[in-house]
């Protein structure tokens, strides 16, 4: 595969891959009809394109955009951007975790061009040309972004698996809305689950971080 | 921080014991005696004099987890790893006739197939055979590959029909019966007559789900072996210490050969003892391709396989005298185990009656073995008493909280529910279920609970003071995400009047000193009295070194505060004083001590919730957990703990549990789209409360007791909003809907 027509491919998606986007659309009134229109447009772009489909199957070589740095790396088209950050990058990028592989917990979270994406439900070969921020490059241990520093002071964490997923999501919510509510905290972090029961903590933590004058 | 208390020299003439301490005496290492104060050794003091411990502590693994830089199990990857995963049955009850690997052994990238060890499959989802591959992808394809031809048997998955005449048999031996009892207590006899003098009696069947740990890291081995004498397991596991021998065995090493690793792990709940068959596979699967293997578990997998809080089905009836008093009580409690024995309290748990009777059986069906989860068989068992209590009070016209406190002689419950009904506004509560107006309606449900949190005598700590100032605090130990690595230093740090910071602990690791396995909120009280004995012994083998340059001053009597050493009218930082260690400097290995933990905590709960009698829909409001322990080591990460316990018990209460389909034998909801786990959007205002009416000067763990009572209280709540008693848990929406329908 040439790896520039690969590119130029990538460049013209616009749509977000990611569960939430979609089911965000859906629970609109009336976006049964929205979503019909959305893929039929895309159906029917695609079947304008003349040039015939290609068929890729082995391994390709692709290039990600991982927290500012240029990354290369051999997957097949069936490789989620999960299992390339986990297991194909090498040194590997393990701060998102691999939890529920199907889309429902927020574990795997990381950004797409700054909005948060199911890592585990997007192909690696689909987020070539996009910026990816896992929760690495929001923050290291010594120099915590606002929410990470908001989440340790506030004990927003026991066993810490889901809590790169959630840190990721509230990092990019407070981008867009820097001075919450609790109920919009609640909404923004309704695709993220917990077992050790640290949401009331959790909440506590973002809108605190809203208000530190740390960078998000 | 504040001034450092000196707990000791204030203790009025203190007796006086020899104790050995290790020494450094030109640079060689040996043991002298010292005397010290008190017959046990100095104690932890009052609650209320702590500098750091009993105050809100951050974790100190807490940078690390929320930056991704912490390493779980799952996130090793040896040089030249492979992929293992495992194929399941897909019948509830089959065996193998035949088994063709052969597919999947010619795709390349497959390093090894191998069989799995049970002859005859029990449950749907029991492990068939395991591949090892290059990438997780090709050992799908390899499981996808293999072609099993199996001879299906009869099956029973549900309770009612596992009793009933003529159902398949379950367990070995295949004469035995599914329901098999196994213990009793009480004189019926007695207990008849005594229902005869009660004024009202209340009889009723109590149904609690199986639920799932739902461990969002799943069961798993990093095994790190490539031939070669020795192996380093990387284990999702809540005992570092039941992993080498296991794993030795499969590897075919000497144990001593097998280091464990558990840096960080996510979630056990109870559910992470031992290697479990998956990590049998893995070792073997490592063995036979001399080649490092991971193989967790997938989410499916966890839920088919990775275990299960029991199920209960419980027949209780109880009488009462017309002032609340409980004088007649008989209950047939079956444990729904699956293949396994299930657990659950015995009844009626923590209520004292004047009679009782009580007949605990297992009730077997083809379904994965229920195992440990946080507080085994207790919540069950309280689901029901509480409810039962409940009914009894409304019965008789008795305030919930009145009713329970007649009927509970420990005075620690009569304080806890006299806090908790003031946090939850209980003097607000309309005492007539279902009797406030409109669709929405709020009700008020209270319960309580107990749990043991004592430890035992296992945890092995080295205490080391280098003369360059660093403290190093040294133990086997696991943290599971209860801030045992945060106590660990705190306990440290306090006794050398330094600052968390200050000091570093390794643990998860075989190769330190021994701990025992975290279970049954033992944690706390067998590793906190270690990590203190070590500290007073390395303060005390420092202090005998320092004493020369502070006038000579008796060791016992040289003070640790505010980062200096002071005695003999002198004072030191903390930094000069170490420097007059040798090149080894002091280190001091801690032993558990009794006297310094205990067992015996108590807990209350109350809930608020809202029931919309149009769709049967339930709302939780508001949350309160009051819960006692001794001396409370880190207030935060306490009341976090709590917390948890709180929402783990409302997901039981309304939303979670296993569906299993009779005919086919399998469950239907094996996976987070369909398993309900509380989300953000349902935790309700929740009050975690630190009962310091406790003033026991000892360590007590108190995760399981968080978990305890908070599922009696908002089934009570859910009565008193809508006056449906709902006995079959969760209380989902058509439930509601039909104990309305009843009622009209």
């Amino acid at each position: 595969m040439k790896k520039s027509d690969d590119e130029k491919k990538n460049q013209k998606r616009s749509h977000d891959p990611g569960r939430r986007s979609f089911l965000k659309g859906v629970s609109i009134a009336g976006a049964g009809a929205a979503v019909v229109d959305k893929l039929w447009i895309e159906t029917e772009a695609r079947e304008k394109k003349t040039a015939e489909p290609q068929i890729v199957s082995g391994s390709v070589k692709i290039v990600l955009d991982i927290n500012g740095i240029k990354r290369s790396v051999e997957v097949e088209p069936r490789t989620t951007l999960l299992n390339t950050l986990r297991n194909h990058l090498d040194p590997a990028l393990t701060g998102s975790k691999l939890v529920c592989d199907m889309g429902t917990c927020g574990a795997c979270t990381v950004l797409l061009d700054g909005k948060p994406a199911y890592s585990c439900m997007v192909l690696a070969v689909d987020a070539v040309n996009r910026k990816i921020t896992t929760v690495e490059g929001l923050g290291s241990p010594d120099n915590l972004n606002a929410v990470q520093a908001a989440f340790v002071q506030h004990d927003a964490l026991m066993c810490g698996f889901c809590t790169p997923g959630f840190v990721t999501t509230i990092s990019a919510y407070l981008k867009k809305n820097p001075n919450p509510s609790l109920a919009e905290v609640r909404e923004a972090c309704k695709g993220n689950f917990c077992r050790c029961g640290t949401y009331p903590r959790v909440f506590e933590a973002a809108l605190a971080a809203a208000k530190s004058n740390k960078k998000v | 921080m504040q001034q450092q208390q000196q707990q000791q020299s204030q203790q009025p003439a203190p007796k006086k014991k020899k104790i050995r301490v290790p020494r450094s005496v030109n640079g060689i290492e040996q043991m002298v005696e010292i005397e010290v104060d008190d017959v046990n050794g100095p104690g932890w003091g009052p609650n209320d004099k702590h500098v750091l411990l009993n105050h809100p502590m951050t974790r100190v693994d807490g940078p690390q987890k929320v930056s991704g830089a912490a390493k779980y199990t799952y996130d090793q990857h040896p040089k030249n790893m492979l992929y293992g995963r495992i194929l399941r049955c897909p019948h509830a009850h089959a065996r193998v006739v035949n088994l063709d690997t052969s597919g999947a052994e010619k795709i390349p990238g497959v390093a090894a197939v191998i069989k799995g060890p049970l002859s005859e499959l029990r449950f749907a989802g029991a492990p068939v055979a395991a591949v090892a591959a290059k990438t997780p992808e090709i050992a799908g394809d390899a499981l996808r590959a293999i072609v099993v031809k199996y001879e299906v048997l009869p099956h029973v998955v549900k309770a009612n029909a596992a009793v009933a005449e003529g159902a398949p048999k379950v367990v070995e031996p295949s004469d035995e019966a599914n329901l098999q009892k196994k213990a009793s207590r009480g004189d019926l006899a007695k207990v008849e007559a005594a229902f005869g003098s009660a004024d009202a009696i209340v009889e009723a069947e109590y149904i609690s789900q199986r639920i799932h740990h739902t461990c969002l890291e799943t069961h798993g081995l990093t095994v790190d072996y490539s031939g070669g004498d020795s192996a380093t397991v990387y284990a999702s596991t809540q005992g570092t210490f039941t992993i080498p021998g296991d794993a030795a065995k499969a590897l075919e090493l000497p144990e001593s050969a097998v280091t464990s690793v558990v840096q960080h792990m996510g979630g056990g709940f109870g559910s992470k003892f031992g290697i479990g068959i998956e990590g049998m596979l893995a070792c073997k699967l490592s063995k036979q391709t001399k080649t490092p293997v991971k193989l967790m578990l997938t989410r499916y997998d966890e839920f088919v396989m990775a275990g299960n809080r029991s199920g209960s089905w419980q027949k209780l009836k109880g009488g009462v005298k017309n002032d609340g008093t409980l004088v007649a009580f008989q209950a047939r409690q079956y444990r729904l185990g699956g293949v396994g024995q299930g657990s659950q309290a015995g009844q009626p748990y923590i209520y004292a009656a004047g009679e009782s009777y009580r007949e605990i059986f297992a009730l077997h069906t083809n379904e994965d073995s229920s195992i440990a989860m946080r507080a085994p068989g207790h919540p069950q068992a309280s689901f029901a008493i509480e409810s039962l209590m409940d009914e009894l009070a409304y019965k008789i016209k008795m305030d919930p909280v009145a009713f329970r406190k007649k009927n509970l002689t420990d005075k620690a419950y009569h304080r806890q529910l006299d806090r908790g009904a003031q946090a939850i506004g209980w003097d607000k509560r309309n005492p007539i279920a279902g009797g406030n107006p409109g669709p929405f309606k709020r009700g008020m449900g209270c319960a309580v609970g107990t749990w043991g949190g004592g430890g035992n005598n296992q945890c092995k700590v080295d205490v080391t003071i280098s003369r360059d100032g660093s403290v190093l605090v040294a133990v086997g130990t696991q943290d599971l995400g209860t801030g045992t690595r945060t106590f660990t230093r705190a306990i440290v740090a306090e006794e050398f009047g330094l600052q968390l910071a200050d000091i570093k602990e390794e643990i998860g690791n075989s190769k330190l000193g021994g701990a025992n396995q975290s279970g049954g909120s033992t944690t706390a009280a067998s590793l906190s009295p270690s990590v203190k004995d070590g500290a007073i012994k390395a303060r005390l083998a420092f202090s005998e070194r320092v004493a020369p340059l502070l006038n000579n001053a008796k060791p016992e009597e040289i003070t640790f505060s505010g980062g200096n050493v002071s005695g003999g009218g002198k004072t030191l930082t903390w930094k000069q004083a170490c420097a007059t260690l040798p090149a080894a400097g002091v280190t001091a290995r801690g032993e558990w001590r009794q006297d310094l933990q205990a067992t015996g905590i108590h807990g209350a709960a109350f809930a608020e919730v809202e029931v919309d009698v149009e769709t049967g829909h339930i709302k939780p409001i508001k949350m309160v957990h009051v819960q006692d322990g001794g001396l409370p080591l880190n207030r935060l990460a306490l009341e976090s703990q709590i917390n948890g316990g709180m929402i783990q018990s409302l997901g039981q209460a309304l939303w979670e549990g296993r569906v299993m389909d009779a005919d086919l034998g399998m469950q239907v909801n094996p996976h987070f789209g369909d398993y309900k786990l509380p989300g953000s959007l349902e935790i309700p205002e929740m009050i975690p409360i630190i009962d310091d009416g406790d003033t026991r000067e000892v360590v007590i763990g108190i995760a399981e007791g968080c978990i305890i009572p908070s599922l009696g209280a908002v089934v009570n709540a859910v009565f008193n909003a809508c006056g449906v008693r709902v006995r079959e848990l969760p209380i989902t929406p058509d439930r509601i809907l039909m104990g309305l329908k009843n009622q009209s």
